[in-house]
């Protein structure tokens, strides 16, 4: 799984940490999101999507 | 409030245990063999619920969860390997105490090694799961 986290979260001049604060997670999970090291529940894509203005499939991109 | 109820019923709970340890080195006569193997899984767990207390106090004061989805989810996971190894442990000490010292080991005893190596289980795999991601 890739992520457009880091980018996103760039154009709105997000940290990590404020992103994290925003969701309601830990830096760490963010971090992991970022990496795609981590399949996040449908509740926490559909707040990241949420809060960086986007829908879930612009955020993440699932390989086949 | 629930997560410092949380945080201060650790911080009660870890200095009991530390109080009970020392109590136990300083009065205790001789280092046996059970003694050798338990003193450093207690040491391990000590260290890991300071660790846990300093990482939710950190998280808390940088106005961040102390536990999201990913860490239950760890959690979840590691409490499942500290009950295969608490069946494990219940059934193999006492097996590997007689095969070995060909001797029973006291029913207090089992009891011990089974907390401490299901205990000790769920630390490292805690700590594993919550710095692997998935």
């Amino acid at each position: 799984m890739k992520t457009r986290i880091k980018e996103l979260r760039a154009r709105y001049d997000l940290t990590q940490e404020d992103l994290a604060r925003k969701v309601g997670v830990r830096r760490e999970t963010i971090v992991f999101l970022e990496k795609g090291k981590y399949n996040p529940s449908l509740k926490l894509a559909y707040d990241v999507a949420k809060t960086l203005q986007t829908t879930i499939e612009e955020v993440f991109i699932f390989d086949d | 409030m629930k997560e410092k109820l949380t945080i201060l019923l650790g911080i009660g709970i870890t200095t009991i245990v530390v109080c009970t340890f020392a109590y136990y080195i300083i009065n205790d006569e001789g280092i046996d063999l059970f003694d050798l193997i338990s003193i450093p899984l207690l040491i391990v767990m000590i260290l890991f619920s300071s660790y846990i207390i300093y990482d939710k106090l950190t998280n808390i004061k940088a106005g961040l969860p102390s536990k999201d989805e990913r860490l239950k989810n760890a959690a979840y996971k590691a409490g499942y390997y500290g009950f295969i190894a608490a069946i494990w442990s219940a059934v193999g000490v006492n097996l590997g105490y007689n095969l070995i010292f060909d001797k029973e080991l006291r029913g207090g005893l089992v009891v011990a090694a089974v907390v401490l190596i299901s205990g000790f289980v769920f630390a490292i795999s805690y700590l594993y799961f919550s710095r692997k991601g998935n």
